[in-house]
Formats: C-alpha cells, sequence, structure tokens
C-alpha cells in the first residue's frame, strides 16, 4: 500500500477521533483537508460536520454571517479549540503528511502554519524589528534564543517583508505605538516571515480605510504565489478583489463554496448573508 | 445541609481506615467500640464542620471583592483583624461602662460595630485606592499589600505587639455533651452565625435589585453606565460590603484565640485557596472550596500534625487545580490574551 | 537611543559596585564600622535576589509571592554546613533535644562544601523546576500563579517549624560562623572584607548574566510572554519551557543570594521564608523600577538602607507606614518605580515645562 506515512503525533484524546486513519487526498493540489469538523460549547454546536479542501496557491475566503463559526475554524485549525468530532490534515510540499487535530499550538505553527487574529495582537512592548526576529522561521528553542544571532540573510528577508507592508521606516517604533491598520500589517507581516505553507487571516481588513484595504488585497495576490492563504472577512468589496474560492458557513454548516461569482449569484447565500446587509 | 452530604463520603472512609480491625487486636465488645467510634465519627465530623464555616467566614468577603470584583485584596486578613480588634475595644467599652450583669451583651453589640467599622474603612480604601486599579488584577493584589503593611503596623502601634484577648460572653461559654460528643457553644454559635450571613448574602445578591445591579456593574461596567447604573456608587458599596464581611469573621475570630496585628495573615492563605478551588466568581463554589478545605484538614489531622496536615491538604488542592485551573466551577472566556 | 539607555543601566550598577567596593576601604581606614559592611553585605545578598525575582516579574510577567522559598532553601543549606563545621560533623544539640541519636541522612551531604554548593543550587532549582513545570504547563498565571506560590510557601514554611529535630522549627540554625570564619568584630575586619569582595563579585556576575539574557532574543521572548503569552504559541514557541527556564534560574539566583546573605547574617530562621519576607522583595523590585535590572538592585539598596538608617534613628515604627505607603503610590501612579521616574516621568515632565516655555516665548 503506498499510504503516506503518518508523524509522530499523539493519537488525540477524544474517541470519536482516534480509529480516523490518515485521511488520502482526492486533489494533489490540495494542501489542507477539512474532515468532518463539529464542535459543541456545552451542547451547542458551533460547527457541525465542516468538510473542506483548500486548494495550493489559493486566497480561500471564510464569509458568513455573525456567529457562523468562521473564527472558531480557524481556532480548530491552529488547534487554539479542540474539535468535538473530525480531523484537519495538511499535506505539505516534499515532507510527510500532518495530522494537525491533537497537535499542540506551537508544533503547528512549526509545521508551516500562521494565523493572524481578529484583534492585533502584536507584541506592544517590542519595536517592530524585535517583533520580526521572534517571528523568523526556526530557532525556537531556548538556547537558540539566547546565543543564535540573527543572520544577513535573515535580516534581508525581515527587511523584504517589512518593505511589502510599508513598515521598514518603522521598525525601531514599539509595536504598541503604530496605528491600527499598521499593527494589522506588521502582524501579517510576522506571519510572512515565517515562510508559512499556509496562513491564516482573521478579518485582515477589518479597522481599515478603502485604500488600505485595497492594498491588504494586493499584498494577499503576491504572497498567494508563495504559500495558501485562508481569509476570514465581511467586506465584500475586499472578497470580491481578492478571492480565488469562497465557502460560505451559515449556523456552523457549510453552505455553499465555489469561486466568487457563483456564490455571489447564489440565491440561499443572497437570502441568509448578502440580503442582511453583507453588500454595503 | 448540603455540605454535610457532600463531604460525608470522605468522612466514613477516613473512619473505615482508621477503625479496621489491624489497627485495634483487642478491645471492648464490639457493640461498645462502635458507639465510641461513632461519637468520634460526629465529633470529627463537627470540627471539620467548625473549621469550614471558619475558613468559609472568611472567605465570602474574599468571594466579593475577588470573584464579583476582581480586585484581589491582600488587605482582606487586615480586616478580619480589624473586626477582631473593635470586638476587643467593644468589650474593653463595656467593661468600662456598664455594671457587669450586662457585660455579655458585648458580643451582641460588637457584630454590628465590627461590620460598621470595616464597611466605613473599606469603603474609604475604595474610594482612594482599589477605584483606580479595576481591571488590573495584579496590581490590585500589590497595592493592597502595601495597605496591609500598614495597617498591620497601625493595629501594632495602637494595640501594642502583644496579643490581646477576647472573653467569650457567657452564653457562649460553655457546650452540649451528647453521647460522648462535646459540642461548644463557641463553635455551634460560628456555625450558625454562617449559614446565617450566607443566606443573607444569597438574598443580597441573587435576589435583590442591589444584588442585579453589583453583577451588571462587576460583569460588564461601560454597558451598566449606559443603562443607567451609578457604577462608583455600586462598586463602593461592594466593596464596602466585601470588608464588612471581613470584619464578621473577626468578631468569630476573636473567640477563637488571641488577637495580634497579624492574625488574619494566618486566614488569608486558605480563605484565598477557598475560592480559587471553588471557582471564582461563584458563591456556592466558594461554600463547596472551603468546606473541602476544612473537612480534609481535620481528615489529615487524625493522621499527622496539624501543621504538616495543613500543607497536605494545600498540595492536595494546588494539584488538584493542576487539572481544573478554573477551579470546580468553570467559566469559559474567548479572548486570546486578556 | 536604547543602546544609549542600556548604557546607562551598566554606568549606574558599575557606580553602585564602585560605591560599595569603597566602603571596606573606609572601614580599614577607621571611618566605617564593621556592622555596617556586614549589613550592607546583606543588602548584596538583597539585590542578587531582586535580581532574580525581577527576571520572572519585572520581565516575564510571572510575580511570585513566595520567593522567600527559595532565598531560605538556600540559606539553609549554606547553614548546614556551617554549623556542621562549627561542630566537627557531630550531631547539633537540636537534635538532640528532638530526639535523634544520629546525623539525620538529610544533614550528611550538608559536610562536605562542595557538595554543600551544589545543593544549595540543586534542591531549589528542582523544587523550582517540578513546580513551574506544572503550573505551567497548565497555563496557570497571573494573579492564580501569585495565590499559588504564596499557598506553597506557606505550607513550606509549616512544614519547616512541624519538622524542627531537623530545622530547629522557630529559632532556625543559628550561632553559624561564615565560610570566611568568623567575622564580627573589629579583629576579624580581613576576613569580612575578603567575604565582602567575593559577594560582590557573585553580585555583579549575576548582574552581567542577567543583563546579557534581557538584550539577547531571549530576554526579548520574556517580555512577549509577559504581554501576550498566547500570542507567542501562536508564533511556534513552547511558553511553558521558557516560562520553567526562567522560574528555575530565578530560583537558582535567590538561593546563591540566600546562601550569600548566611554568611553575612551568621543565623538562618523560618521568616525568611515567610510570605511577608517575600512580599518584601516584591517591593524593592517594584520601587526601584520592575523590568530593568539595574532598578532591581537600586530598590534592594535603597529600600534597605533607608530601613537601616531608620532603625538605628529609633524610627522603625514609622518605617512600615512609609515603605507601604511608598509602594502604594508606586503602583497606582509610577508603574516603572525609580527608573521609571527617570525614564519616562521626567523627560515627560520636562518636555511639558519647555513646551510651555515655548508658548510663553511665542505669545
Amino acid at each position: 500500500m503506498n499510504r503516506p506515512a503518518f508523524r509522530g503525533v499523539k493519537p488525540p484524546r477524544n474517541p470519536i477521533i482516534t480509529g480516523v486513519d490518515l485521511l488520502p487526498r482526492t486533489d494533489p493540489k490540495t494542501v489542507l483537508r477539512i474532515n468532518d469538523i463539529s464542535v459543541s460549547f456545552d451542547g451547542f454546536y458551533a460547527l457541525t460536520d465542516v468538510d473542506v479542501e483548500v486548494k495550493r496557491h489559493t486566497v480561500h475566503f471564510f464569509i458568513g454571517p455573525n456567529g457562523a463559526g468562521k473564527t472558531t475554524l480557524l481556532d480548530i485549525i491552529c488547534a487554539k479549540t479542540k474539535p468535538t468530532a473530525g480531523t484537519v490534515t495538511f499535506y505539505p510540499v516534499g515532507r510527510e503528511v500532518v495530522r494537525l487535530t491533537g497537535m499542540k499550538e506551537h508544533a503547528i505553527v512549526r509545521e508551516g502554519i500562521g494565523r493572524k487574529f481578529q484583534v492585533p495582537s502584536v507584541f506592544v512592548n517590542l519595536t517592530v524589528l524585535e517583533n520580526m526576529v521572534l517571528s523568523l522561521k526556526g530557532h525556537k528553542g531556548i538556547w537558540d534564543s539566547i546565543f543564535h544571532r540573527v543572520s544577513e540573510d535573515e535580516r534581508e528577508q525581515i527587511d523584504t517583508v517589512l518593505q511589502k507592508v510599508d513598515l521598514r521606516d518603522r521598525r525601531e517604533i514599539k509595536a504598541g505605538s503604530l496605528a491600527h491598520g499598521e499593527k494589522q500589517w506588521l502582524e501579517i507581516a510576522m506571519q510572512l516571515v515565517q515562510k508559512p505553507e499556509l496562513i491564516m487571516l482573521d478579518e485582515p481588513a477589518a479597522g481599515m480605510g478603502k485604500a488600505e484595504t485595497e492594498k491588504t488585497g494586493e499584498i494577499l495576490k503576491e504572497i498567494k504565489r508563495e504559500c495558501t492563504v485562508i481569509v476570514v472577512e465581511h467586506d465584500m468589496e475586499f472578497v470580491k478583489q481578492a478571492a480565488d474560492t469562497v465557502t460560505v458557513l451559515h449556523e456552523g454548516k457549510v453552505l455553499t463554496q465555489g469561486n466568487i461569482h457563483d456564490v455571489l449569484a447564489d440565491k440561499t447565500v443572497q437570502a441568509v448573508y448578502l440580503g442582511r446587509g453583507g453588500e454595503r | 445541609m448540603r455540605r454535610f452530604r457532600e463531604d460525608t463520603p470522605l468522612l466514613l472512609a477516613v473512619y473505615l481506615v482508621k477503625n479496621t480491625p489491624a489497627r485495634r487486636p483487642n478491645g471492648a465488645p464490639a457493640w461498645s467500640r462502635v458507639l465510641i467510634d461513632l461519637a468520634q465519627f460526629f465529633n470529627t465530623v463537627f470540627n471539620g464542620l467548625s473549621l469550614s464555616s471558619i475558613i468559609l467566614l472568611t472567605s465570602l468577603g474574599l468571594a466579593i471583592t475577588f470573584g464579583q470584583m476582581r480586585v484581589i485584596n491582600m488587605a482582606h486578613g487586615e480586616f478580619v483583624m480589624i473586626g477582631a480588634y473593635v470586638t476587643y475595644l467593644t468589650q474593653k467599652l463595656f467593661l468600662a461602662v456598664f455594671p457587669e450583669s450586662l457585660f455579655s451583651v458585648y458580643y451582641i453589640v460588637a457584630v454590628p460595630a465590627a461590620f460598621a467599622a470595616t464597611f466605613l474603612l473599606g469603603s474609604l480604601l475604595e474610594l482612594t485606592v482599589i477605584s483606580r486599579l479595576y481591571g488590573r488584577e495584579i496590581d490590585s493584589l500589590l497595592a493592597t499589600c502595601g495597605i496591609s503593611l500598614i495597617f498591620q503596623q497601625a493595629a501594632r502601634h495602637i494595640f501594642g505587639a502583644q496579643g490581646v484577648n477576647v472573653t467569650s460572653p457567657k452564653f457562649l461559654s460553655g457546650g452540649i455533651t451528647v453521647g460522648g460528643c462535646t459540642f461548644s457553644y463557641n463553635r455551634l454559635f460560628i456555625i450558625l452565625f454562617v449559614a446565617l450571613i450566607l443566606f443573607a448574602m444569597w438574598f443580597l445578591l441573587y435576589r435583590s435589585n442591589f444584588g442585579r445591579q453589583m453583577r451588571a456593574v462587576t460583569q460588564n461596567r461601560p454597558m451598566a453606565k449606559c443603562v443607567g447604573i451609578n457604577s462608583r456608587k455600586v462598586d463602593n458599596f461592594t466593596f464596602g460590603i466585601g470588608s464588612g464581611l471581613a470584619g464578621l469573621a473577626g468578631c468569630s475570630v476573636a473567640l477563637l484565640g488571641s488577637i495580634d496585628a497579624s492574625v488574619g495573615q494566618s486566614y488569608i492563605v486558605n480563605s484565598f485557596m477557598a475560592v480559587v478551588l471553588g471557582g471564582v466568581g461563584k458563591l456556592l463554589g466558594t461554600v463547596l472550596g472551603s468546606s473541602v478545605i476544612g473537612f480534609s484538614g481535620i481528615a489529615a489531622e487524625t493522621f499527622v500534625s496539624s501543621s504538616i496536615a495543613k500543607a497536605i491538604v494545600l498540595l492536595i488542592i494546588i494539584l488538584f487545580l493542576q487539572k481544573k485551573p478554573q477551579g470546580l466551577f468553570t467559566i469559559r472566556s474567548r479572548a486570546l490574551d486578556e | 537611543m536604547t543602546k544609549l539607555k542600556n548604557q546607562a543601566g551598566n554606568l549606574c550598577f558599575s557606580l553602585i559596585i564602585i560605591g560599595l567596593a569603597v566602603m571596606p576601604l573606609l572601614m580599614a581606614a577607621g571611618v566605617a564600622e564593621s556592622p555596617l559592611i556586614i549589613f550592607l553585605g546583606k543588602c548584596v545578598a538583597f539585590s542578587i535576589v531582586a535580581i532574580g525575582l525581577d527576571l520572572i516579574w519585572g520581565y516575564t510577567g510571572i510575580l511570585s509571592l513566595g520567593h522567600g522559598l527559595y532565598f531560605a532553601l538556600g540559606g539553609y543549606g549554606m547553614a548546614m554546613y556551617l554549623k556542621l563545621r562549627a561542630t566537627h560533623g557531630a550531631i547539633t544539640e537540636f537534635m538532640h533535644t528532638g530526639g535523634l541519636t544520629a546525623l539525620p541522612a538529610v544533614w550528611k551531604p550538608f559536610q562536605s562544601l562542595p557538595l554543600t554548593v551544589l545543593s544549595v543550587l540543586i534542591v531549589p532549582a528542582g523544587l523550582a523546576y517540578i513546580i513551574g513545570y506544572f503550573i505551567f504547563k497548565n497555563r496557570i498565571k497571573g494573579v492564580y500563579f501569585s495565590i499559588i506560590s504564596q499557598a506553597l510557601t506557606w505550607a513550606a514554611y509549616s512544614v519547616f517549624i512541624a519538622l524542627s529535630p531537623y530545622t530547629n522549627g522557630n529559632v532556625g540554625i543559628t550561632e553559624i560562623g561564615s565560610l570566611a570564619g568568623k567575622i564580627r568584630g573589629s579583629a576579624n575586619q580581613g576576613r569580612l572584607t575578603l567575604l565582602f569582595y567575593v559577594s560582590l563579585a557573585i553580585l555583579a556576575l549575576i548582574y552581567a548574566t542577567a543583563a546579557f539574557l534581557v538584550r539577547t532574543k531571549f530576554g526579548k521572548l520574556l517580555i512577549a510572554i509577559r504581554d501576550g503569552e498566547n500570542r507567542t504559541y501562536f508564533s511556534g514557541y513552547r511558553v511553558s519551557r521558557y516560562k520553567t527556564f526562567i522560574y528555575v534560574l530565578s530560583a537558582a539566583i535567590a538561593a546563591v543570594a540566600g546562601a550569600i546573605f548566611v554568611n553575612f547574617n551568621g543565623s538562618i530562621t523560618p521568616s525568611q521564608m515567610t510570605i511577608a519576607f517575600s512580599v518584601n522583595m516584591v517591593i524593592w523590585v517594584a520601587i526601584g523600577g520592575r523590568g530593568t535590572i539595574v532598578g532591581a538592585v537600586i530598590g534592594a539598596l535603597l529600600v534597605n538602607l533607608c530601613e537601616y538608617n531608620l532603625s538605628s534613628g529609633g524610627m522603625i515604627e514609622v518605617w512600615q507606614y512609609i515603605v507601604g505607603g511608598i509602594f502604594c503610590v508606586t503602583i497606582l501612579f509610577f508603574k516603572g518605580g525609580i527608573m521609571g521616574l527617570f525614564r519616562e516621568q521626567i523627560p515627560a515632565f520636562l518636555r511639558k515645562l519647555k513646551v510651555r516655555g515655548g508658548q510663553k516665548v511665542e505669545s
């Protein structure tokens, strides 16, 4: 049997999850497979049997009304929340397949999956540059962090990424004194410098003006050449500008999925989401 | 008597372990043994109940300031101390002014006096210090640490470093003996007293209009302001109540031993653990937490010396908190970094 | 700008060290008394433990209200060695009183100096590792950690008192000399000077290590953990390991401080293990300025020097009011302590003055 090897991850405690063997992907382009994920908070199902495949080098949007479970889904992928049932599997390039469900947060990050949170959470008492250095790929151990020096190469990387988000001139400034939009970009930059294969952004355009939003969209299109992007967003203009694939969630279930035009034309989507003022 | 039932299995276990035949190979006929052991068992239960009620009494105020307002009041022990000293002062006043026949009445006066004194002091403290510290838990802990130093020194200044003693009022001295068990009135009174306060608090928190306002303010201060609640006043009153409860605890503590400037310190650790163990923010949790600490303390004391027993109980609780860091009752939060 | 500030801290520390180093010379010249030097030696020990506390509290945001435990453990280790040296390895009097007939096994390693030094470091560090490992792995933080650390110290305190045949209970281990021999009295000034300089060297070494650590990426990580623990997890760091590491390091530093303290104090009592003493340490760091290594040193020295001067002036009664009051005000209004005053409040005030002056000129 030509089954991909399953790498050293403890089997999750949840009995429903154990026994599910490693999932083969149906499409070689798939980078992440969310398989029948359900999660309940004290009996309330925030997600029910969500099944989505994310394709490599695409910008994949999750949209839906409030409480649809978008953020919860990201929480599950990066292990902030444990699913009640189902698995998430990650298919990195040139490496073995990884089952993310049951892994610890930091281990998932080290596999190459980054996340930006809804509320900008940069380290406010460190400078922009220090924020970036902490986010560099590798050297996450204690001894490394004491004795390892940032190489020329890494410095250049940081510069390039900072250039991309227009923060290069502000590298010595404390992150806490940046404007809201700049913090959002810094957090995106911190994810980019990790060189992730998959990057998850929770409402990257929240609190941004029109020009800034557009620029964020351009950045997304640019970074999808190197990695895959998952975005949760409300701003439909932004979705139209940057989306390759859109998944609409509603009350914890997948309503529909496809490219932006099909989704916008869908009658149910219009009824439950867009009709409520999603398109302003 | 819900508490009693919750802990019965544990105590029964202790009782059985203690009384296995191997430990008592010879002795009187079986039935008399059983009677004596039963008496001992009830004694243990009574001691556990009374220790739990003292811990509960000192924790109730914390359950309000820590549990509801999220202020870590390290000076809570000093409020207990102040309550105790007020009791002592009332006694002195009665000795000096009133005839001896009225002496026992002092305690009845001391209870409201202690509450009033600590309530006012707490309310003053809230106005000057605590009100600047809402939402800064660690800072509230530190600032009240400083306050506690000042209070302790003040007590030493006024009353001297030597401990003082309170004479129990006549109606609380002695006890009743039922079939080999002695129940001292002192401790019976404390148990009753706690039950009464607990009921009053439950009513205040969950059944009165003020309780609703208070919970509204502590859960969401800006929103409460928006719906027209005078949050400053509510905060002040709430902290006052928490401190006043400490003062009431001081009244009972005064009956148990000598009073000095550091008397509050010996209660504070257990009280904090009781609140944390029960789950911050839950009245019932605090009740459970203190009875777990009280009963297991008494149970452990049957095997080892009392100071080691206390240490063991604390260690077990800390181990338990590893499994359930939020205590017996959990509250869910969705924020990333609070 | 940042570099300048770092250098300012180091410069400040160098001045302190020089100032302290001059004191034995003054004693030799007859200007200073030997009790003062002994007291300053204790201050050196306090500064060391303050550095340790600052690393976990000021930088990492772990407020321990029970660091006295580690300080006392280090102190007891050293005191046990010194006691056995005084009795030439024989069983002590309090053990006799406690009903022991032979030297207990836990005391045996303290017959040799190398083993003592090793256990002074290993025992507190090991204990801190066990405590830290579980607490940090289970993500107990903030005030919950503080309350638990307080409870643990209290538990250890009662156990120490209960085990009086081994620890001499409330009295502690008394009537011991120092590693250099007797240091009290004018005849032993040479030994005192030696001991003092060695302690000073240890302080300098620990300061240098701490200052180096906080300037590396590791130091930035500590701040990152303080400001956003979960965010640090999501940057791929195993935060619990970092926290355990710095907690263990801090405990070891506290133990070293305790061992130095015993040498100058000539005794160790369980009062060094109390919550009150642990809170004192927190006060030193808060007043000096948390989050700066030199601030911790300044705080420890300043608070203790003030206390020393006031108590010899008969003002000991008001001292606790003063320190409690200053501590409260620091927490309420000057989060950065004395260092913060120089770094933020005073520059801000000067700027204000300048702006006002400028307006006057314009109008």
